[in-house]
């Protein structure tokens, strides 16, 4: 047996055990790999998409591959963690720290290319299924068809030979020579409970106060100025959270003899104490990505909430059409054929809009009837005005209008006689997001020269909505673009410019979530072999198998929800400052989102949880 | 106290094994009782099937008239938790626990005031005389230590039955010496019911009499007298009879 048949069939024979390591390896590789599949996919890197796209899809490629680096070297060195016992059993044997050194590259090397071909593969079976997935949440004109990603997997493969290489180097200077003796005792020793330090332990409630607070406060642009500074001082508070508050709050639970004496409770605290070091570590970093993931998400789904809904605000009718120019009964003429020619019902009202000049600035400003005549049209209120009365009239949804100065201004008739606004209502009806003024009919006759008209009409669908999209397409092709607006066409256009960015931004979010899972999977089963043991000699005592669940239960439990929460809060402080940068209340997408994160979470708790217990079970 | 009828165990498998034939076994309340064989005679499956956790392929065991084996699994950990008591050759002490806490795991299972416990880990640790290391982690403390932390552990909710499974095996002649003379004490004054499974003779003449089992099966039963150095020789001699591995015999006659 020459020393690398030697490292090999270690590999080889213990399948179990280098298992994990491999399975997150795998999974790595095929992220990876599916995600280059989809980026260079003909349709899209074709010249039907612009440069941007194809830089933002290299950029989230790199972030991916930074990612999987880490990622790949924290599962190594705490797969090596596990095995100290069988190091120091090869010297004892005689092998030098140098021949370990080598046996770990050629190992890892080994299960890197194992690793890389099998990701390829199964990413090639699975390609067709992420298609037609990115299919679904892109909107594409051309389908994606599925191709022999040549491409993917040439970068994919030398790609990721690269970076084992690199994390086997690395790693094999991770693995310090320690003295055989804490080798061969393996975990028996504590890694000790970090010292819970009283002013650290209220730096950290401060850190996270101030970041919150500040996060909450700000409003519009200073969101922008302040985001850095804040996820910095909330990266050290989390830190601090897991490191201090948490070691401080359980050594006052056992300092409590009559909460740790309790029952069970004994098992459970004493074993997170001990394990603290390994734990904060692990759920600061569960935290941040997890936090990462959400947020990422959320904005992305909070910012296309907020595109789509200023369109459908600014527009309450399914078409309009605004002209001041000639051809407007021609073009009129032509939407009311095509809407018939797609068997569209639709109500239409149409009038001029006049701009007077007031205080300075031109104003809207409409008569009653054609005011009631667009309310009626989307189902809003009529109103009801008095000769010598004027509504002031501000926009529903995302203000830009100046109301305040509006109601210091007065309007002049041809009379003489001076109107002075009083009341302010909120609606949607005319396509004005600045305010506007309503007179009645009477008074509008009165009123001067305006500075400028236009001719808006509005047609409201009432049947054959689903053949608005063919309609428009027909209309846009015809008219101006800056005179025919339809909602639906609008959304649609501005989903295909944002669709790969969410495709992009959800498969990145979720490639976070995910390993922030095998974080804790990780965590989990590199203390199954000793919770083995434990359990083994308690039942032996007479462990109820109901307090066995009770204490596994909690123990995960602890383990999966600890950090999750907290990414939960800041997450939703995250999502909350995005809708005060936007003055757009994200309050419904954030809600959405996290719960959506938080369903995962518990079904992978429940799965991990039955897995665990059953192999603790099992060996009892 | 004790009853063992006619109990046989055969180990499934492809090849099925017999580990134990027909064995009858009586020990008395506030007996100390010894069980030694050679390697592979079934010691440590009797010992195993008599503290409930594996069970007789045949023949029935009774504690106090009562069979535990027909108890359903919850209640059968709650038997062995209050009515039994195990002291084991690797001590299986938790080394997240301190000592005190170890002492005490027994009791705060059953949910048992603080105060109750607390008095009760120091009173039969004074006895043991681990008083001054009750506040040190497990690896923190010798093999004797450890050995009589884990022998408070299982005296704490004075059970009926205290079961040894090599408790010297892994400690010095010295710490052997304390740690069986301190079982021994405990047998006279609280009374309790023994039973040890050890190869040390050494060990095994502390008891009151001694059951040699041989491939499974009843071998021979010597009963002390009141010298505790006869005894010992009788055991050496038996175990010499019984034909054991040479390992079996102690090296150093006292």
């Amino acid at each position: 047996m020459t020393f690398r048949q030697f490292a090999f069939n270690n590999v080889i024979r213990n399948k179990r055990l280098y298992a994990a390591y491999f399975l997150s390896s795998l999974f790595t590789v095929m992220v990876f790999f599916t995600f280059s599949i989809f980026a260079n996919h003909p349709a899209l890197s074709g010249d039907g998409m612009n440069s941007t796209v194809t830089k933002g899809m290299n950029a989230a490629a790199g972030i991916i591959y930074v990612f999987s680096f880490f990622f790949v070297l924290y599962s190594m060195s705490s797969f090596l963690q596990s095995r100290k016992k069988e190091f120091g059993l090869l010297m004892i044997q005689g092998m030098s720290m140098k021949q370990i050194r080598l046996m770990v590259f050629l190992e890892n090397m080994l299960i890197g290319l194992l690793a890389t071909l099998s990701g390829i593969l199964l990413g090639v079976v699975f390609a067709k299924a992420i298609l037609l997935l990115a299919e679904n949440v892109l909107i594409i004109e051309r389908a994606l068809s599925f191709y022999f990603p040549v491409k993917a997997i040439l970068i994919t493969f030398i790609s990721f030979i690269i970076l084992f290489f690199f994390i086997s180097l690395f790693v094999t200077y991770v693995l310090r020579s320690k003295k055989l003796i804490e080798l061969i005792k393996g975990n028996k020793m504590s890694k000790g409970e970090p010292k819970a330090n009283l002013f650290l332990t209220m730096l950290a409630i401060l850190l996270l106060g101030a970041g919150y607070a500040v996060a909450l406060i700000a409003k519009g642009l200073v969101v922008v100025v302040a985001m850095v500074p804040v996820i910095i001082v909330v990266c050290i508070g989390t830190y601090l959270l897991f490191t201090q508050l948490s070691v401080y709050i359980i050594r006052r639970l056992k300092k409590n003899e009559r909460v740790f004496w309790f029952k069970t409770n004994m098992l459970l605290f004493s074993d997170l104490a001990f394990r603290m070091k390994d734990n904060a570590r692990t759920f600061f970093m569960v935290a941040m990505v997890s936090t990462v993931a959400f947020s990422a998400i959320g904005s992305l789904f909070g910012f296309q909430t907020v595109l789509t809904s200023n369109i459908k605000n600014v527009n309450a009718t399914t078409f309009s059409y605004k002209t001041s120019e000639e051809n407007e009964v021609k073009n009129v003429e032509f939407i009311n054929q095509t809407l018939k020619e797609e068997k569209i019902e639709a109500d239409s009202e149409n009038t001029v809009l006049r701009y007077f000049e007031v205080g300075g600035d031109s104003i809207l400003i409409a008569s009653q009837s054609d005011f009631n005549g667009f309310a009626a049209l989307i189902d809003e209120d009529p109103i009801d005005l008095k000769d010598g009365q004027v509504m002031t009239v501000e926009f529903e949804g995302t203000n830009f209008g100046q109301t305040k100065e509006l109601l210091n201004e007065t309007i002049t008739l041809n009379s003489g006689t001076v109107l002075k606004p009083k009341e302010v209502i909120h609606s949607k009806a005319l396509p004005a997001t600045d305010s506007y003024f309503i007179v009645s009919d009477e008074d509008y006759q009165k009123l001067p020269e305006p500075e400028f008209q236009e001719s808006y009409y509005a047609w409201q669908a009432t049947d054959g909505e689903e053949r608005v999209m063919a309609a428009s397409e027909k209309l846009y092709k015809e008219l101006p673009r800056y005179e025919i607006t339809s909602v639906d066409y609008e959304i649609y256009e501005i989903m295909k410019g944002y669709g790969p960015i969410l495709f992009v931004g959800l498969f990145i979010g979720i490639v976070f979530f995910v390993s922030a899972g095998s974080f804790l999977y990780f965590r989990l089963y590199m203390d199954l072999d000793e919770d083995k043991q434990k359990f083994r000699s308690i039942s032996k005592m007479g462990l109820t198998e109901k307090e066995l669940k009770k204490v596994l239960n909690r123990q995960t439990m602890v383990l999966f929800f600890a950090p999750i929460l907290v990414a939960l809060i800041h997450g939703a402080v995250a999502l909350t400052a995005l809708s005060n940068l936007f003055y757009f209340n994200l309050f419904k997408e954030s809600v959405a989102v996290l719960s959506v994160f938080l369903a995962i979470q518990v079904v992978y708790f429940f799965i991990v949880r039955f897995f665990y217990t059953k192999q603790i079970k099992a060996s009892i | 106290m004790l009853k063992v009828k006619q109990v046989s165990k055969i180990y499934e498998g492809k090849i099925a094994y017999r580990a134990l034939t027909d064995i009858n076994l009586t020990i008395d309340e506030g007996e100390f009782v010894g069980i030694m064989g050679p390697s592979g005679s079934g010691k440590t499956t009797l010992l195993n099937m008599i503290a409930t956790i594996d069970e007789p392929t045949t023949g029935e065991i009774l504690i106090n008239e009562r069979n535990p084996h027909v108890l359903k699994k919850e209640a059968l950990a709650q038997f062995r938790r209050r009515e039994l008591g195990f002291v084991f050759q690797d001590f299986n002490l938790l080394h997240t626990l301190t000592v005190e806490e170890n002492i005490v795991l027994p009791l705060t299972l059953d949910g048992k005031k603080v105060k109750e416990m607390k008095d009760k880990a120091y009173e039969i640790a004074e006895k043991l005389g681990i008083i001054g290391i009750m506040k040190k982690r497990t690896y923190e403390i010798s093999g004797g230590q450890a050995q009589r932390a884990a022998v408070a552990r299982a005296m704490i909710h004075t059970p009926k039955l205290l079961l040894a499974d090599e408790p010297t095996g892994n400690l010095d002649s010295k710490s052997s010496k304390d740690v069986m003379e301190m079982l021994e004490s405990i047998n006279k004054t609280e009374k309790t019911t023994m039973m040890l499974v050890t190869h040390d003779a050494q060990a095994a003449s502390y008891c009151n009499r001694v059951i040699f089992i041989r491939d499974g099966k009843f071998y021979s039963e010597i009963h002390r007298g009141d010298n505790r150095q006869a005894f010992f020789q009788k055991i050496i001699d038996t175990l010499s009879l019984l034909g054991g591995d040479a390992h079996d015999l102690s090296s150093v006659r006292v």
